[in-house]
């Protein structure tokens, strides 16, 4: 018996050793180890030995089969999952060609997304997010902010009324006076919000965002002001983004900037996106005019402060190349989920 | 603003490219918005003259021509009026392409061969004029290029002028502007003295009712008008800049204005009742036709120019017909005044009349220039038609204040701008371009600005003066040092941001929607009349009849944008988006704005997903339900309860409406849309919605994070199987569990509902899986048992339940 056993031990050993296909594994299977295998059969005639010999003979047999079946086992892992998977048809595979399972995040709104990216650059240099009323009054949409009833600027803002004194605001900057009549100065504020303006073609909805930035405190100056904004926008855009100020005209601002980067689309050469000036208009910027201190009874020769704002459709826009500013409204999932 | 290059240099020495003059005006604050070549596209255009016209055979309208052009004479065919022998013209050779777009070639037409094509001023892009080829003087070369003939090579320049200089309205300001950065020298059309108007001896009057509305007022009468058409020169100017030539007398007024930035206005003298001009306010009700030919309702505010009888012009914005120059006009009264910025400011706007004059005059014209431009129509006047004029005239300037010295102080420019200038420097800067500085004490100048410069009235004008003309680039770039402090933003923005990150994990998409809606959008959710929700903000210009009021909710445009992407075969969709709301509140001047949530779910239940695993399962009340709970697990409110309410809205499932509440504060609400909505927005499927009060939430303080410590015992599951009425809420029971008192319940949840043949009818099978363990030892079979018990019982006995039998 133990004879027969080293001896089937020693051929089932050379049988394997010699197996190279995956396809003749069954069979050495079905011969050694199957239910009328080679060892079943020999197992068989261990009731036909001595009693008191059985356990042991029985404990030796059960161990000869393990060793071969881990042999076998392992010849096998050899033959189908090391190889690649050419031994497929053996054992069931994985196809990692499926997607996988997971149901997708939705997006926030590209609106959003640049709003907060903004607020967040401004809010780690200590500005404070704040959001004024949509509807305003004349006084805190023009009157306070130096553009006087019958302003020339006022052509500038094309207002949805909704009396003679309230009207849907036409910027974000409303939110300067009011936060500069409830606090003292220093502050540092930014303000993310919509903006309304009867208007509407390709470039122009009548409804949109801005974020309105301001400073103040004693000694503020315009090479402040040109510090935070390459901060920003070196943060917004990219760190070598080029950056130019021009002079504009802003009622409530005096030195007042016009800022641009260098075309984020040509790089400066020259493309229909910045009208082959190699520049892009994004921001509006300037010293606060002491007529805005005036009416928040701030005392201007002791304090000076800028101020700044930005519409977030545009930076959008120059961001990822859309061309028309109603797709920001339809709300398609289509445009939506690009971002 | 427009003008030409060559027209600048008129004034001023121009040695830099025009790449180099428009970069500088731009960065001096006079942005260039275009830059346009002027008559490109004329190569192969040519003098010609006419030889001989003879009739087309084959047609009758047409001609055959010989033309001279060099010393080469062509057949060209021409169907022009004003042809004839002898005239020079211009001739478009083969291969030239006109501004229109045609190609001219070498053709037969009608039979006959055209070598080039006869052109009219508008085939040339020269002007609107097509009544006929263009008629040349003779003086012209045959076979000269008509661009170097007419010169007509020339750069227009666009200049997007704000609203604050006024002074750059004109050539002459822009000259000026040049001249001080290219250091050069500024020449003015009129160097010499100019002789005072008295007013003394003149065949006119002028009565000036108020200088507060009319600061200053100057005319001149001319005789021996010939009216006709402008010089070319003159012509080429005015075309160069999108003006039509209208008459010499207009056209020089015309220039003068766009030369000096002064408008002016020529009277027919002889229509003028009593030879009177009278500057006043309208009467109540009266009227006058102006020269466009509208009648004009006028009101007291509007101020007029007026004969002895009758109102002539509306001061600064335009004339009147009735005393218009026309042909027959032989005397002119000129008019060169200065007006109250804001008295025609209001008037354009009332009359909404925009004008070349009117947009002049609103933001401010130089007072002291009103005699100057009057000056110079007059020499061009005397120069281009022969005319003549009265000695002396009228100059009323009663009104026109001395300017204020202004103090300037170095310091406070190097502080505000960051610098260190010198107060010589400074002063540099500001007499480059004419203003007068001069220098008191130490650090301290006086500025006095110039007439032209009606925008500076402070020191901070001249402050923004200096840092424009050194160039904002110029200037160094630093950080502000402010004391430290914490930002204290809007509890509204931190939660949004909180919110939509749920919003968003749970595969919404954002929405952002207009804050107006209208009226119709009521009727489609079906609000009753009464509905608060009608009580809205509405503004009385809106740009469409279906934007006119302030949303009271997000619901429309979230249903509109549904509809939208089902017509574009997404049909899977969840929206959100968080926005105000607006309400009107009694005796306040400002709505109340409160922020909502508003989210809806339709099509599949993970849209998006691949199909493969999550199948096609459509979404049910139980998703937003799901939604709701996870939006309230971020929101950590205390005593969160939802409960279906017996008072639904009108576009929600009666038996689908759940509040949300927090304590007894409503903070929101979740439902199925009734169908008859949805089909009123063009929806075909089901849609569930979800709305939370932000406003509500935020005024409610969350409940304390208390930390539990981690359990040390093993916990064991054991099941719950029962029938229960079909009338029995699961989630009933497992509250019932949970509240039982029994101190080893840790959890318990439903793993599943099974209605099928084997289960009475009306009765449905729950399986609950209770979770025990103990704070203080392993727990045994026995004390799980005599727990477990109690549970079933309180279950049989209170839901009507039976055990199933196995």
């Amino acid at each position: 018996m133990e004879d027969e056993l080293v001896r089937l031990k020693s051929a089932a050993f050379r049988s394997l050793d010699s197996i190279e296909q995956p396809d003749a594994l069954e069979s050495f299977r079905v011969r050694y180890l199957g239910r009328k295998g080679e060892f079943t059969l020999l197992m068989r005639k261990l009731g036909q030995v001595e009693p008191e010999d059985r356990p042991r003979l029985g404990k030796l047999a059960n161990n000869t089969r393990k060793e071969v079946q881990d042999a076998f086992d392992k010849k096998k892992y050899e033959l189908t999952e090391s190889d690649g998977g050419k031994g497929s048809g053996v054992v069931s595979q994985t196809d990692l060609t499926l997607p996988g399972r997971a149901a997708p995040f939705g997006k926030l709104h590209p609106v959003t997304q640049i709003m907060e990216q903004v607020c967040g650059i401004f809010e780690g240099l200590g500005f404070a997010v704040a959001e004024g009323p949509d509807v305003e009054t004349d006084f805190y949409n023009f009157e306070a902010l130096n553009i006087p009833k019958h302003h020339p600027a006022r052509d500038m803002h094309d207002t949805f009324y909704i009396s003679d004194s309230v009207l849907l605001r036409t910027h974000t900057s409303p939110m300067q006076i009011r936060a500069m009549k409830e606090k003292s100065p220093p502050l540092r504020m930014i303000v993310p919000g919509k903006v309304y303006r009867r208007d509407s073609d390709i470039t122009h909805t009548p409804m949109f965002h801005q974020v309105e930035g301001f400073l103040v405190d004693r000694k503020v100056s315009f090479a402040d002001l040109k510090g935070v904004l390459r901060v920003f926008i070196s943060k917004m855009f990219d760190k070598d983004t080029l950056i130019r100020f021009r002079p504009s005209f802003f009622p409530f601002t005096e030195p007042s900037a016009e800022v641009d980067i260098g075309c984020v689309i040509c790089k400066g050469k020259g493309c229909r996106v910045c009208k082959q000036t190699g520049w892009l208009e994004i921001l509006g910027a300037g010293m606060i005019d002491p007529e805005v201190f005036k009416m928040v009874e701030y005392d201007p020769e002791e304090y000076t402060g800028f101020a700044f704002g930005l519409g977030v459709e545009r930076i959008a826009m120059l961001k990822y190349g859309i061309n028309d500013i109603r797709l920001f409204y339809e709300n398609d999932l289509r445009f939506l989920s690009q971002f | 603003m427009k003008f030409t290059v060559d027209w600048l240099k008129q004034y001023v020495d121009l040695d830099i490219t025009t790449v180099e003059l428009t970069s500088r005006l731009t960065m001096l604050g006079l942005e260039v918005e275009e830059v346009r070549e002027l008559h490109t596209s004329l190569d192969n255009v040519k003098i010609a003259g006419v030889l001989e016209v003879k009739p087309h055979s084959n047609a009758d309208r047409l001609t055959l021509c010989d033309v001279m052009v060099g010393n080469e004479t062509f057949n060209v065919v021409c169907g022009a009026p004003n042809v004839k022998a002898g005239m020079h013209t211009a001739i478009a050779l083969p291969g030239a392409i006109l501004p229109g777009g045609i190609k001219v070639k070498k053709a037969k037409i009608r039979g006959e061969e055209s070598y080039g094509m006869l052109c009219s001023e508008r085939d040339l892009g020269i002007s609107e004029n097509h009544s006929g080829i263009m008629e040349l003087p003779d003086n012209f070369e045959c076979g000269m290029d008509l661009v170097d003939a007419l010169s007509l090579k020339d750069t227009a320049i666009e200049i997007d002028l704000t609203p604050n200089r006024p002074d750059c309205a004109s050539v002459i300001g822009i000259a000026r502007e040049t001249a001080g950065f290219t250091g050069k020298k500024l020449t003015y059309p009129i160097q010499d003295e100019i002789p005072e108007l008295t007013g003394e001896n003149i065949p006119f009057s002028i009565e000036v009712e108020s200088f507060d509305d009319c600061p200053r007022y100057a005319a001149r009468l001319i005789t021996d008008v010939k009216i006709g058409p402008s010089p070319w020169w003159l012509q080429k100017r005015l075309l160069a800049v999108g003006q039509r030539p209208i008459n010499n007398v207009v056209d020089i007024t015309n220039f003068v204005m766009l030369e000096y930035g002064q408008p002016l206005h020529a009277f027919d003298f002889k229509k003028l009742a009593k030879s009177k001009i009278v500057v006043r306010r309208a009467h109540p009700d009266e009227k006058m036709v102006t020269l466009d030919g509208v009648k004009r309702d006028l009101d007291s505010k509007t101020l007029l120019i007026c004969d002895n009888e009758k109102p002539v012009a509306v001061a600064g914005i335009m004339g009147g017909e009735s005393s218009q120059v026309s042909d027959e006009t032989t005397e002119v009264l000129l008019e060169s005044a200065c007006f109250n910025p804001i008295t025609i400011r209001r008037t354009a706007r009332k009359l909404n009349m925009g004008t070349d004059s009117s947009y002049r005059f609103e933001r401010g014209v130089d007072p002291g220039g009103t005699v100057m431009a009057l000056e110079r129509v007059v020499r061009l006047m005397i120069d281009i038609m022969g005319a003549k004029v009265v000695e002396g005239g009228v100059d009323l300037c009663e009104g026109v204040k001395p300017r204020d010295e202004i103090t300037l102080r170095v310091q406070r420019v190097n502080d505000l701008l960051g610098m260190e200038f010198t107060a010589d420097r400074i002063t540099d800067f500001l007499t480059g371009i004419e203003i007068n500085v001069k220098a008191l004490d130490k650090g301290i100048l006086s500025v006095t600005p110039p007439s032209f410069r009606v925008d500076l009235e402070r020191e901070v004008d001249l402050i923004e003066e200096v840092a424009r003309l050194k160039g904002f680039n110029e200037f160094p770039t630093t950080l502000p040092s402010v004391p430290m402090s914490f930002p204290e933003t809007d509890p509204d923005w931190g939660l949004r941001k909180r919110l939509s990150s749920v919003m968003t994990s749970l595969g919404f998409h954002e929405a952002v929607n207009y804050s107006f809606i209208s009226d119709q959008h009521f009727d489609m959710l079906g609000l009753a009349h009464d509905d608060p929700a009608r009580n809205v903000v509405r503004f009385f210009n809106p740009l469409a009849e279906d934007q006119n009021i302030m949303r009271t909710t997000l619901l429309p445009g979230l249903l509109e944008n549904i509809c939208r992407n089902i017509n574009h075969q997404n049909r899977e969709v969840r929206l959100f988006e968080i926005g105000k709301v607006f309400y009107p509140r009694q005796g306040e001047e400002l709505p109340y704005e409160p922020l909502r949530l508003t989210a809806l779910l339709t099509g599949r239940r993970q849209p998006g997903s691949p199909v493969l695993y999550y199948g096609g399962e459509v979404t049910d009340i139980l998703d937003v339900k799901g939604v709701a709970e996870l939006l309230l697990d971020e929101l950590r409110l205390p005593e969160v309860s939802l409960k279906r309410s017996p008072d639904t809205l009108s576009y929600v499932e009666p038996d689908s409406f759940v509040l949300i509440k927090s304590k007894d504060t409503k903070i929101g609400e979740f439902g199925k849309c009734t169908g008859k909505m949805l089909k009123r927005f063009g929806i075909k499927q089901d849609v569930f919605y979800l709305r939370l009060n932000i406003d509500e939430i935020c005024r409610l303080r969350p409940a304390e994070t208390v930390f539990k410590p981690l359990p040390k015992f093993p916990a064991v599951k054991w099941d719950i199987a029962v029938l229960v009425p079909e009338h029995v809420g699961g989630g009933e029971m497992v509250q019932a569990i949970m509240n039982s008192g029994e101190k080893l319940v840790e959890k318990a949840e439903i793993f599943d509902i099974y209605r099928g043949k084997t289960i009475k009818k009306n009765f449905k099978s729950v399986a609950i899986s209770v979770t025990y363990r103990s704070e203080e030892n392993t727990l045994d079979d026995n004390m799980v048992g005599v727990a477990h018990k109690k549970n079933i019982e309180l279950i049989l006995s209170g839901f009507e339940g039976q055990l199933r039998e196995e």
